[in-house]
């Protein structure tokens, strides 16, 4: 880590913070420094060396804070929508007109304290430095009108950066609401983007959550998001975030509550150069859950796909319906995609199942196309479309379906 | 009469164990101790300094721990290296001095009584042994120029295809019990099948004079010349007692052009008490090399016994249009704990690979597959095809898959599939209203469910097998 110096001084300039947070804060900074940024020792980082990419990007990287200039940039005109901003990962101005205001309250994160020690040294380094983020929290008894647009500018004076942050979501009971993040990156230059995610759903209640970026970015992102679900909740986690230089996102679910569902999608092409890792651990904890993951990759030239997928069943977790699926369409020699989809199993009347496959585009179905009409560029896209459709058709609003969709096609058309 | 039956158990648990008289090595690790076993083994000079090579390499080598069973650490310096094959008289003089649940295993699988004498350490009449099998299939493998014999003779015998091929796969510096094994076998089977010969029977360390007591570290390397064919028997259905807990074989295989290798296991070690007391920690490296073009190297396993089964049959798959296979059974009981698998490295062009792994997991039973798949860039069209499956029974024991895919080839498929679940309760009422009991039915569906690996083992075994699944799971349903 010679080009990423810190020491427990950058501590010191974070404001309001409690002797005991310090505490835990400098801890987990000793346990980063320790360790290092991840490699390949790491079992959760078993096929990238992120301190090798780290070595390769970046000569030098701090943590200091960044000053900016920001003025009201356009947004999205393809729906209605609530709006959340992020500015470098800090709460800047929200805007709830569609919502009745006393159902919701947000506001900085602040409390830093009540979380678990980690063997992963990003945590680590987030538990020990972030200071932003959103802090998000929904009345009970209270349906979102409308979608909740989360948009998280990065401006274009960042630079060799890690920017830390901690976003907090809890939903109470009988609530129900949809996010989108979306990412819009100003900055032509490398940083990295260190996120903690904490999501609580209580009784009854429901999130969906859809993450999608506006267009190609040099960021490095890496999110680790947990998630607890207690009785009857329903969690929908769908990835679009194609476009992205690194990405990984690590995602946990705790399955506290009997018949909650857990389902992660996922659609993505990645083009040149570009690194998508999706990670997951669900954990059934009781009886009469489901999880259900789908993660469909498209890979191009020198671009790397990873997903690494974990199923955990505790022995009293009994009629547990658990499936996963991870598939992956190779376009080029140089691509290339790992996966590691595991399964823990302690229960034994469950339905597990899990599959992986990874392969090319199939040359039959491309002659077919062909004899019909199609020129061998236009049957590859419908193919490929074809292979993404079946997560992107998880979206039930039309105009936020297109969105994606069109996002989808700039990326596929970038082939 | 608890006392009574706890004697005879113990009688039965020492009665092998040899008195000071026989030959030892003595106890601990050291350079003395690999010496020793060199000298008595007659070995060449080159041996020698192979084993001291391997010796210098682990001193800088650590024991692996990232499997899933556990297991108390191993004093490396408390064990025997090396200790002579016993002589008649420390061995049982007759059935009435062996385990009753041994025999009743024994009749179980139908085995006739003068295998059950020489399965259970009985010094076996001198007449049946001359008149065995054994030796006229010697005289046919000779006249064919196969090869077959105890590795020590082979390292005196056939030093140039020793030397060749001896660490080729599994090389000096693999990993802990891979380099232990390569500075401390004591033997284990030799197998050369020359150029174009179709080796007429199936291969068995049993057929093998002074095959039994090879001890816990074991070595096997078989070459299959350019277009030949052999098929291998590992261990036998019957339980197999030994005193040494820990075994760490080596296995390489070696298959040159168009030639195929096919090696299947049955192992049936002790597994310990019901509550998980004593057992044989099974740790091999098994591992075969396709070298030449359209080669083929195929696993087939089955696993019942052992405390701790930690083992990964695997195939590299270098020449261009070879093929591997991985076949597997592994049944847990009670405290046993397995972690097994395999690993199809594609390296070749048009390489093919196929993994079907069974597992079952009964009792307080911990069963794991890990496996990996890596298609390499230059393995153009390269395929495969992963299908485990377990079955669980109780709530106490634990399935657990963990493949590692990695393909870097665009123009190569894998595939890869995955289910966990228990025993169908409507096939259970169905052969209990046809009257078969709980146990039966069970057996019944279990063998079922490994159909497809049982049908890959050869005649000799796969009857025994079958029989031998039903009751590896006995007791596990109350």
């Amino acid at each position: 880590m010679e080009n990423f110096e810190i020491d427990s001084k950058r501590i010191d300039q974070i404001e309001k913070i409690t002797l005991e947070e310090k505490n835990f804060r400098i801890k987990n900074l000793e346990l980063f420094k320790t360790a290092g940024f991840p490699n390949k020792k790491f079992e959760d980082w078993k096929f990238t060396d992120f301190r090798g990419i780290v070595d390769n990007n970046f000569k030098k990287l701090d943590t200091e804070k960044v000053t900016y200039d920001f003025k009201n940039k356009e947004l999205l005109k393809n729906f209605d929508h609530n709006y959340i901003i992020l500015v470098n990962g800090s709460l800047h101005s929200n805007n709830f007109d569609y919502e009745e205001k006393n159902k919701i309250k947000i506001s900085s994160h602040d409390n830093n304290i009540n979380y678990k020690l980690s063997e992963n040294p990003l945590i680590c380094l987030n538990h020990a430095l972030a200071e932003n983020g959103y802090f998000l929290e929904v009345e009970e008894n209270y349906k979102f009108k409308k979608t909740l647009v989360i948009y998280n500018f990065f401006t274009n004076n960042i630079k060799d950066k890690i920017l830390n942050n901690k976003n907090k979501i809890k939903i109470k009971k009988n609530s129900e609401l949809h996010v989108i993040e979306y990412t819009i990156n100003e900055s032509k230059f490398k940083f990295i983007n260190n996120v903690y995610e904490d999501l609580t759903l209580e009784k009854n209640s429901k999130l969906k959550s859809l993450y999608i970026q506006s267009k190609k970015s040099e960021g490095f992102f890496h999110k680790y998001s947990k998630s607890k679900l207690y009785d009857n909740s329903d969690y929908v986690n769908l990835i679009f975030s194609s476009g992205l230089r690194f990405n990984k996102l690590d995602i946990e679910s705790d399955l506290i509550g009997e018949n909650c569902s857990c389902n992660i999608l996922s659609a993505l092409f990645l083009n040149k150069n570009e690194h998508q890792e999706i990670k997951t651990r669900i954990n059934h904890l009781v009886p009469d859950c489901k999880s259900y993951q789908r993660i469909k990759k498209v890979l191009d030239t020198e671009s790397k796909g990873v997903f690494q997928g974990k199923v955990y069943v505790k022995d009293v977790a009994q009629k547990t319906d658990a499936y996963q699926l991870s598939k992956a369409l190779l376009l080029h020699d140089d691509a290339e995609f790992n996966s590691k989809p595991e399964l823990e199993i302690y229960a034994d009347d469950v339905k597990c199942s899990h599959g992986s496959t990874s392969g090319t585009i199939d040359e039959d179905s491309l002659y077919y196309l062909m004899t019909r009409g199609l020129s061998r560029k236009e049957s590859t896209k419908l193919l490929i479309k074809g292979f993404l459709n079946d997560v992107v058709n998880f979206i039930k609003n039309p105009k936020i379906k297109e969105f994606v969709e069109n996002k989808l096609e700039e990326q596929i058309n970038a082939h | 009469m608890k006392q009574q039956e706890l004697e005879k158990s113990k009688e039965y648990k020492y009665g092998f164990t040899t008195d000071i008289e026989s030959v030892r090595a003595p106890k601990g690790l050291n350079e003395d101790v690999i010496k020793f076993i060199s000298n008595i083994k007659k070995e060449p000079e080159w041996m020698l300094k192979w084993r001291l090579k391997a010796f210098n390499r682990l001193k800088n080598l650590k024991e692996p721990n990232w499997q899933k069973p556990k297991y108390p650490k191993i004093d490396y310096q408390d064990l025997y290296y090396y200790s002579a094959p016993k002589s008649a008289s420390d061995k049982p003089k007759n059935l009435n001095e062996v385990d009753p649940k041994l025999i009743e295993t024994y009749k179980k699988l139908g085995i006739p009584l003068e295998e059950q004498k020489r399965l259970s350490g009985i010094a076996v009449d001198a007449v049946f042994d001359s008149v065995s099998v054994a030796t006229t299939f010697k005289d046919e493998l000779t006249k064919k120029g196969i090869i077959f014999c105890p590795i020590s003779e082979a390292i005196r015998n056939h030093p140039e295809l020793v030397k060749k091929y001896l660490g080729s796969v599994i090389p000096l510096t693999d990993h802990y019990f891979a380099t232990l094994n390569s500075a401390v076998f004591t033997d284990g089977s030799f197998v050369y099948i020359p150029e174009g010969v179709r080796c007429p029977m199936e291969l068995s360390t049993y057929f093998r004079i002074n095959a039994s007591e090879t001890g816990q570290f074991e070595r096997t390397l078989i070459i299959a010349d350019k277009g030949s064919y052999v098929s291998y028997l590992e261990g036998c259905t019957a339980p197999m007692r030994d005193e040494n807990q820990l075994h760490a074989a080596n296995v390489e295989l070696i298959a040159l052009d168009d030639a195929e290798i096919k090696y299947s296991t049955v192992q049936n070690w002790y597994p310990g008490d019901k509550d998980g007391v004593g057992g044989i920690y099974n740790f091999v490296t098994k591992r075969g090399a396709c070298r030449g073009k359209n080669s083929k190297i195929s696993w087939t396993q089955v696993e019942t016994g052992s405390a701790i089964t930690w083992k990964y049959p695997s195939c590299i798959l270098q020449g261009d249009n070879s093929v591997g296979e991985f076949y597997s059974i592994a049944i847990t009981n009670n405290h046993q704990k397995a972690d097994t698998g395999t690993k199809m490295i594609h390296l070749g062009k048009n390489t093919k690979s196929k993994i079907i792994s069974k597992g079952i997991s009964a009792g307080y039973a911990d069963n794991t597959y890990r496996g990996l798949v890596d298609i390499n860039k230059k393995a153009s069209n390269a395929r495969n095809y992963t299908q485990c499956d377990s079955l669980l029974m109780g709530n106490k024991c634990g399935a657990h898959t963990v493949p590692y895919i990695k393909n870097k080839n665009y123009s190569s498929i894998v595939e890869h599939e995955a289910t966990t679940s228990k025993i169908n309760e409507e096939q259970l009422y169905y052969c209990n209203q046809r009257g078969l009991n709980q146990e039966e039915a069970i057996g019944l569906i279990v063998n079922g469910f490994c159909k497809e690996v049982l049908q890959q083992l050869p005649m000799e075994f796969a009857v025994e097998a079958q029989k031998l699944v039903g009751i590896s799971l006995e007791g596990s349903v109350g």
